[in-house]
């Protein structure tokens, strides 16, 4: 017997979620069994299984972690756009008063 | 089932707002319309990261040179995902590229223009990336669903392109009137350009993707969309524009442009891609392909550990 991890579709907009694992001792088992276990109320309409022993994933999550300060690739490093955009209006009426 | 009566399902599919999966019977003419949609997609986030490249050297500051390349990073990996979505509809990777290089596919035209200072990088990444925003929003809801997935992911790395966009053009908005002059020349020269981007009016009757909700709006419509959003935002800075003027028109609360304003001439050319800047930019694109063949050919070899 070997281990399946389970992933599902629902609709067309999200992509494949990971649900749950099964044991089973080949893939058309394990769909068998994975359509029972986690399709029994029409949670989605699309199930993939793939031998765990496929997946691979990093040893030392450390690795995933962000270098350095990269605030600019993220919206809350533009927080200050409301009070940037008054200034350039003020900006643009002094110049043309003057 | 005959070819006719698979199309007819597929219509009827399609009519009543089904998605198509890759796995998923479609006519021919809906896998080439879709794949040569996306690979134009795909095109232009390549060569679009290349305007903007060119000016990362010139960069204000620190802080703006590493948001500017990261940006560019963000388009180049549109590109990966649009190709690899494109690539599942029956054209390798390789062919794509080689027809890009080469001349014979597309690419946006406002990617086909140089440019020439700081300034261009505050209108590219605000009123283009707005543009761009604009046009794959509306597609968010397309019929090929593999392609709704990955724009969800791209609309969401624009939304914050258009921050920085904005963020640069406020920062040269509230500065000095060489700042400022920097802003409006760019403005200027990209303008008619920016209009251009949206296409002449859809022919609803001849076109196709419309047909199979592929595109969900048409050119006109999502042109009108932009002005509306972005012509007063424009203009309540004190910054000016060249033809086509938009004006304001009281009765239906739109910012309209006229039709008779827009010179379609300079389009002509770039549709051959005989555009300013094509024949430098593909160049240097092959050049890049070329001189990276080692990478690829390293990649491709699985890894040798030690024992």
């Amino acid at each position: 017997m070997e281990t399946w991890e389970v992933f599902r579709r629902h609709g067309h907009r999200e992509p494949f979620e990971h649900c749950g694992t099964v044991t089973a001792s080949d893939h058309e088992m394990a769909l068998l069994t994975a359509k029972e276990c986690f399709l029994r109320r029409r949670e989605g309409e699309h199930l993939w299984v793939v031998r765990r022993s496929d997946i691979h994933s990093f040893q030392d999550e450390s690795l995933l972690e962000i270098a350095a300060d990269k605030s600019y690739r993220f919206n809350s490093g533009y927080r200050d756009v409301v009070e940037k955009r008054e200034r350039a209006k003020a900006r643009a009426k002094e110049l043309a008063s003057s | 089932m005959t070819y006719e009566e698979k199309l007819a399902r597929f219509n009827a599919h399609i009519e009543a707002g089904g998605k198509v999966e890759t796995e998923d019977w479609m006519p021919d003419d809906y896998r080439t319309g879709v794949l040569k949609f996306i690979e134009m997609h795909a095109n232009s986030e390549i060569m679009g990261a290349i305007p903007e490249r060119e000016q990362v050297p010139r960069a204000p500051s620190l802080k703006r040179k590493m948001s500017l390349t990261a940006k560019v990073q963000d388009e180049v990996g549109h590109a990966q995902l649009l190709y690899r979505v494109a690539e599942d509809l029956g054209k390798s990777r390789e062919a794509m590229f080689s027809d890009l290089v080469n001349g014979k596919s597309k690419f946006h035209n406002v990617f086909h223009y140089p440019t020439k200072h700081w300034g261009d990088v505050a209108i590219i990444g605000w009123l283009i990336d707005g543009a761009a925003l604009v046009t794959q929003a509306a597609l968010l809801d397309s019929s090929y669903a593999p392609y709704t997935r990955v724009l969800k992911r791209i609309c969401s790395e624009e939304q914050l392109h258009l921050r920085h966009g904005e963020d640069i053009s406020l920062e040269l908005a509230s500065g000095t009137e060489s700042q400022r002059a920097m802003f409006q020349d760019a403005l200027t020269r990209w303008w008619l350009p920016i209009i251009h981007f949206f296409g002449p009016k859809t022919n609803v009757e001849k076109d196709l993707l419309l047909r199979w909700k592929v595109k969900t709006r048409t050119n006109e419509d999502l042109r009108q969309e932009f002005l509306d959003r972005y012509v007063p935002k424009v203009l309540e800075l004190g910054f000016t524009f060249p033809a086509p003027v938009p004006f304001h028109d009281e009765a239906s609360g739109h910012w309209l442009i006229r039709d008779e304003d827009i010179d379609w001439q300079p389009l002509d050319a770039i549709k051959r891609n005989e555009g300013p800047e094509t024949a430098r930019r593909l160049a240097l694109r092959k050049t890049i392909y070329d001189t990276h063949r080692w990478v690829r050919e390293a990649l491709a070899e699985p890894a040798v550990h030690a024992a």
